[in-house]
């Protein structure tokens, strides 16, 4: 089989298909750690309550409304965290803001189990995003494309904001020195609101995409943690190359292990962790040099 | 212009500042020196709000800024020159002295883009460089532009010319000067005496955590005791 294209192909766009989802969530997480040093550990929560307002959303405006309004509705959830929870642990430093995010998880879980139930729901792809599509001689699920597509897009839109606008540069600043930020006169917390709004905006965003091809199930927010930890540790703190570079690795490595390698897949990408943790412990590409 | 009084700040457990009072006089330069340790930079940094006062108060114009959060003090009209510069390594030169002037206004004949090039031909040359690929001279020249670019009322320099060429120094030194020309009241924190008084109008002493000797340049030149047993000269 791994003589044939066609294989190759498919294991290629089944590979950026994960990383570009695994992209939508580490952007965020990954970027504000490097601009406040705060682990929001509770970030895959925020893209698991994205996946089940998108499904109930989907059964009343149809599912582009919930794409639409699923971003906001987390964004929303977002900004109340950030005024009850985050902002009082902003100076708790990094052992008080991990037990609090994280055990903001497990009340995550059982608020969706009381909400939404333990049984998967399920959402229907858009109408127009059904069917196959053929690329380079194999039929690909035009859904799957388009995930492909918009974490490109939001990609693209990232980078240019990032550095083309005084607000990308202020954000590159405030990674860099946020009290020198501040000294020329920059609002580094309210940009990091900004940041934080964003960032479970792009969680959300994934959670209502990825709805349509993985089951919603109130675990899911915990399932995808530990890999969105991961692409940011091996890409390097708060940088966007790195959430990137890290996302197209586990990716590909998930993707083409269980393919090639399935005895040793589970265990390859720790491995790879491992490997980059000993050789660069600061990741690949981190924002401080 | 400037008021500190009784100022006790220092970082975590460590107190380093201990009823430390000074005041900085409108259109004149203040220099503040001192041995190596003896809470010069920390008085800047309690200054710009980034230590928190355990004591005193700070105030300018008249108005209380000590509480505080540093981007609103910078907002009115401090700008701070650090030790280690702290040129922002991830935007180039460009971005870096934009960074600053798109965030104050710009009065009449205040400072502008153009006008710090001027200043500086060196950083118009570098435009497009990353922070990160500057030499001590420059990430200093940018570190001063940058304050200026704030076309601050008070300019706080802390240590322009450590670690610079003598070359440097000497251009540092005939840029501060010009700035002074001009007006502009400053702080100026130093180890080097004689670049520190050939600048300063006023001097203060700073030892352990406090003030030990305040005067005039001449003064300060004339008490060969002071300079021996504070500063070592
Ligand atoms: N970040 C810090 N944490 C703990 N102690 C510090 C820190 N920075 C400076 N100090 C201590 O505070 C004292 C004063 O330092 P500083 O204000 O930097 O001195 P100066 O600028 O006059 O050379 C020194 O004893 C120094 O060891
Ligand atoms: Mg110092």
């Amino acid at each position: 089989m791994t003589t044939d294209v066609g294989f190759w192909v498919l294991q290629t766009l089944n590979a950026l298909q994960l990383s570009m989802l695994l992209f939508l969530l580490s952007v965020g997480l990954t970027v504000i750690f490097g601009l406040m040093h705060f682990v929001n550990l509770a970030h895959g929560s925020l893209y698991a309550f994205g996946a089940y307002v998108a499904a109930t959303l989907a059964g009343v405006l149809g599912t582009w409304g919930a794409f639409l309004l699923a971003p906001l509705a987390v964004a929303a959830l977002g900004a109340v965290l950030y005024f009850t929870l985050i902002r009082s642990q902003r100076r708790a430093g990094p052992m008080a803001q991990v037990l609090v995010t994280f055990g903001l998880i497990f009340v995550a879980v059982d608020a969706t189990r009381l909400i939404w139930g333990d049984l998967p729901i399920g959402i229907a792809i858009p109408q127009v995003l059904e069917g196959q599509l053929a690329l380079l001689g194999v039929e690909y699920p035009v859904y799957r494309l388009f995930i492909i597509v918009l974490g490109l897009a939001v990609l693209g839109v990232l980078t240019a904001v990032l550095t083309r606008t005084q607000v990308g540069a202020m954000i590159r600043a405030g990674v860099d020195n946020d009290q020198m930020a501040a000294c020329v006169g920059i609002n580094v917390e309210r940009m990091f609101f900004l940041v934080f709004v964003v960032g479970c905006a792009l969680a959300g965003l994934a959670g209502a995409v990825a709805a349509p091809v993985l089951s919603v199930t109130p675990d899911m927010g915990l399932q995808i943690l530990i890999p969105t930890l991961i692409v940011i540790v091996i890409g390097g703190l708060g940088s966007l190359k790195g959430a990137v570079a890290g996302s197209l690795i586990f990716g590909f490595v998930q993707t083409f292990g269980a393919v090639l390698l399935p005895s040793f897949s589970s265990v390859l990408i720790y491995a790879l962790l491992a490997a980059v943790l000993v050789t660069r412990p600061e990741g690949l590409l981190p924002a401080k040099g | 212009m400037l008021d500190l009084t009784d100022l006790s700040s220092g970082y975590g457990e460590t107190q380093v500042l201990h009823g430390l009072s000074l005041r900085a006089e409108p259109g004149r330069v203040l220099a503040i020196l001192g041995r190596n340790g003896a809470g010069k930079s920390t008085t800047l940094k309690t200054i710009m709000g980034l230590l928190p006062l355990r004591g005193g108060s700070v105030s300018f114009d008249g108005e209380t800024i000590s509480g505080l959060a540093p981007f609103d003090i910078a907002r009115r009209g401090l700008a701070y020159v650090p030790e280690t510069r702290d040129i922002f390594r991830s935007l180039t030169v460009r971005e870096n002295l934009d960074l600053a002037a798109r965030r104050f206004p710009c009065p009449q004949g205040g400072w502008t883009v153009e006008r710090v090039i001027a200043l500086f031909p060196r950083l118009g040359e570098r435009l497009d460089n990353g922070g990160d690929q500057l030499s001590g001279g420059e990430a200093q020249m940018l570190a001063i532009a940058r304050g200026l670019l704030m076309n601050p009322r008070l300019l706080i320099l802390d240590e322009p010319t450590e670690g610079l060429a003598p070359i440097i120094v000497r251009l540092i030194h005939d840029k501060l000067a010009e700035l002074k020309r001009d007006g502009l009241s400053m702080v100026l924190v130093e180890q080097n005496f004689g670049f520190a008084t050939s600048l300063a109008d006023d001097v203060v002493v700073v030892s352990k955590g406090s003030i030990v000797w305040r005067g005039s340049t001449a003064a300060i030149r004339a008490d060969h005791e002071a300079q021996h047993r504070w500063l070592g000269v």
